[in-house]
């Protein structure tokens, strides 16, 4: 193997050359099976055909309406959405660009693509892709130059401020393009509901996993692997859950990085399962003797530390037993806590080293008294999460308005004033609680407030 | 009456003026205003739970006669905006690209709660014969910043809507308002003016009270009536004769001992008991952090600890309600300062 062909990407060196040789996955049109490959081939086919005809077409209303008056002008034709676009959705990883791009280069098509990387906003896409969309280059003039194929990746990532009006131009776009576009997408968007009224969505399936395995062996034969054993590989496919691209970077991470000790413990610290990630970045926390440690570990994983310092919070008592320990650490939580709070107003980031330290390795390192315990710590959830604003559950704003009917009382003095006050009432005997009740006209679920 | 109100607290609520237990000199000006037909804006100052917003109702219901439903709002400014309010104001900011003026096109700032909550009331025309409307806001000092927005609104929409603004504290008013405002005070309610009330209540409800009795329910209930009255009817609920004894057991089960238990459990070091009361405690009440924290500093007050205790205490506290000034979880503070408390208790 050449230095450098050690740089690249396994998923990018083993992306299928041709649709052929590519393991397809299984995909549906609303709730008729198809074969992915034959459908793709026929739209692009097809596209070009209607093109022509369509071309020939404007050509001669060109020339027509060249010689009248602007009234009585023909409009010029467009190609029909459904044949001029498709869009594939499906779970991350199970092949949809490399499908496209197999597909472009067995057509022997340039791929032209955007992704979520670059922002979509209206001004950009018209820039990027309109100019290809609707003419065909200089070039196109004078030699025979190939023909393009338009990806627009991660369509659903089109969001948010920074995309704003993407949806209408690739509308527009899809109207009056001259080369086919593929669109990719992860989910069902309602913002992406205009384009599924136009065009075909084809929904793909992640690939069995006999199939997984078979490529991944592939892979493995060819890279010369020797070191991973066979249930290791079956625990990254197992993990991975269909997403071959996950499967062949946790390959290549294993078996490019140095293989000594437990390869399985390496394997499930690679995981991508987000939860189960936060569990162990959890437990893990809690074992770290240095502050480089625990800075490690906040940097290697992609939790969100908006989440991360909740989750420290509800769990502390769990690793942490001694009022001495449980002081220090809440002491470092509370001011990681308002140093982020002023973050985010100041908009000052420079603050943020402080903030991960102290939530991250303050904390934990301020076990002293507790001792290491071996057996398996629970992780729970947070539970508690504090609102800042003050709200009322359904049924107490349902009894407030009831109430304000008789009594002209504020929601805040209502629940810390005068409900205290009803609850106590009404639970010295029934007939009191029957008649406040009746007189309130209240519910079982409202009086379930007075007990 | 046609119907037994069992609340006594609303069956006794004062229906005018007139009913309204003491504060002979607040009623005198009001009543002379309402014969006048004319008033400045009105800040009410007095404690918590004296009646101020009941007296700036019942006012502004003589002052409105029968137009009083159309041209009168109370808005709470300490409740927040609800998600839809929040939206509106929102879609409200927005100038129309159609208007003339350097703000068409643009979304002005104006602080949601006025957008949302006053701005559409005091615009509005007066409706009936009413000389203008009347708009209460209450809590007044919980705006904040937003205090400076309606120095103009009294000044532009003034003549439309009169304002009555009440608040706690006029230190926490910005002097703009103070000056456009005339102030009213109103005191508590004295005692021979409380036994009069609670006599009648008596007499009513066929209760025996004694004049001792009466003096403990004015201490106890801290010389607010609805509590007072609260108080009574709890009483009354074993027997028509009200006894010492009977009130005070009946104040221990009235009053608030969650914050103290929760103390309580701090001091003896249980951590993980006292998160748990801390948590039930603000999601039962709704207090805010700093709310809570005033609390737990009135129930250290209340407790028997040596000096160097309390002022290690109110330390503690007060840093803890300074940072979640900043902070972003109350949770997380409020933890804090508990888990400190328990640390603490060891040196205790």
């Amino acid at each position: 193997m050449s230095k450098k062909d050690s740089d690249i990407p396994w998923v990018e060196k083993y992306r299928p050359k041709s649709i052929k040789e590519m393991a397809l996955p299984t995909a549906r049109l609303g709730r008729q099976r198809i074969n992915l490959s034959e459908e793709l081939e026929n739209f692009v086919k097809h596209f070009f055909e209607e093109r022509k005809k369509v071309n020939i077409e404007n050509k001669e209303i060109r020339e027509f309406n060249r010689t009248v008056i602007e009234k009585e002008q023909k409009e010029e034709k467009k190609i029909s959405s459904d044949i001029a676009a498709v869009l594939l959705e499906g779970p991350p990883g199970i092949g949809k660009t490399s499908i496209v791009y197999a597909l472009a280069n067995d057509f022997n098509m340039e791929v032209i693509e955007t992704n979520a990387s670059d922002t979509r906003t209206r001004s950009t896409l018209e820039r990027r892709l309109k100019e290809t969309t609707k003419s065909r280059g200089i070039m196109d003039f004078i030699s025979e130059s190939k023909e393009k194929l338009i990806l627009i990746d991660e369509i659903d990532g089109i969001y948010g401020v920074q995309d704003r009006g993407a949806i209408p131009t690739v509308l527009d776009l899809i109207q009056n393009t001259q080369f086919p576009i593929i669109m990719c997408s992860n989910e069902y968007k309602t913002n992406l509901q205009p384009l599924y009224n136009k065009i075909n969505r084809y929904e793909v399936h992640p690939l069995p996993k006999n199939e997984v395995i078979k490529i991944a062996n592939n892979i493995i034969k060819k890279e010369n692997i020797t070191n991973l054993k066979n249930e290791d590989l079956e625990l990254i496919i197992d993990k991975n859950n269909g997403d071959l691209r996950g499967v062949i970077n946790d390959i290549q991470g294993i078996c490019q990085g140095k293989i000594e000790g437990d390869v399985r413990d390496l394997i499930l610290s690679l995981h991508r399962d987000n939860l189960e990630e936060i569990f162990t970045l959890i437990r893990d926390l809690f074992k770290v003797s240095s502050l480089k440690e625990a800075r490690d570990l906040t940097d290697k994983s992609d939790v969100d530390y908006n989440f991360l310092y909740k989750w420290i919070n509800e769990n502390l008592l769990t690793f942490m037993k001694s009022n001495r320990d449980l002081a220090n650490a809440f002491e470092n939580l509370s001011l990681a806590d308002e140093i982020f709070g002023r973050i985010r107003t100041t908009q000052y980031w420079g603050l943020l080293p402080y903030f991960f330290d102290l939530f991250a390795g303050g904390v934990a390192l301020s076990r002293k008294d507790t001792p290491v315990s071996k057996g398996f710590q629970r992780v729970v959830f947070p539970r508690y999460t504090s609102g800042t604003y003050f709200s009322l559950t359904p049924a107490e704003k349902e009894f407030v308005e009831k109430l304000k009917r008789k009594y002209q009382i504020s929601q805040i003095d209502f629940i810390q004033d005068f409900l205290p006050f009803l609850k106590i009432l009404c639970g010295t005997s029934r007939k009191q609680l029957k008649s406040v009740s009746d007189w309130l006209e209240l519910d079982a679920k409202e009086k379930s407030l007075l007990k | 009456m046609t119907e037994e109100i069992p609340i006594w607290r609303i069956k006794y609520h004062p229906k005018n003026l007139d009913e309204i237990s003491g504060r002979e000199t607040v009623k005198e000006t009001l009543k002379h205003i309402i014969q006048q037909n004319n008033f400045p804006h009105l800040l009410l100052v007095g404690s918590n739970g004296i009646g101020k917003t009941i007296i700036a109702q019942l006012f502004s219901k003589e002052f409105l006669g029968k137009d009083y439903n159309a041209n009168f709002k109370l808005v709470y400014a300490d409740v927040p905006l609800t998600d839809e309010e929040r939206k509106e104001a929102k879609a409200e900011a927005y100038v129309s690209t159609n208007k003339i003026g350097s703000s068409a096109g643009r979304s002005i700032t104006t602080p949601a709660f006025i957008q949302a909550r006053v701005k559409p009331f005091v615009q509005l025309k007066v409706l009936g014969n009413a000389p203008f409307k009347i708009l209460v806001v209450k809590n007044f000092e919980a705006l904040g910043s937003n205090q400076q927005s309606f120095r103009r609104l009294m000044e532009i929409y003034g003549n439309n809507c009169r304002m009555i603004l009440i608040t706690t504290n006029v230190s926490s008013i910005i002097n703009p308002i103070v000056s456009r405002c005339q102030i009213i005070l109103i005191s508590r309610v004295k005692f021979v003016e409380f036994k009069e009330l609670i006599l009648y209540i008596a007499k009513k409800e066929s209760l025996e009270i004694s004049d001792e009795c009466i003096e403990i329910l004015y201490r106890i209930s801290d010389s607010k009536i609805s509590r007072a009255i609260d108080l009574l009817q709890l009483s009354s609920i074993n027997g028509n004769n009200i006894t010492v004894e009977i009130l005070y057991e009946n104040a221990q089960k009235f009053h608030n001992d969650l914050i103290k238990s929760l103390l309580l459990l701090a001091f003896k070091g249980d951590f993980p008991k006292a998160r748990e009361l801390s948590r039930k405690i603000l999601s039962s009440y709704k207090f805010s952090a700093h709310e809570f924290y005033r609390l737990i500093l009135i129930e250290i007050n209340n407790l028997p600890l040596s000096k160097f205790t309390r002022i290690k205490l109110i330390n503690l506290i007060a840093d803890s309600d300074f940072r979640t000034l900043d902070g972003r979880d109350i949770d997380i503070q409020i933890s804090a300062l508990l888990s400190k408390i328990c640390l603490f208790s060891e040196y205790m």
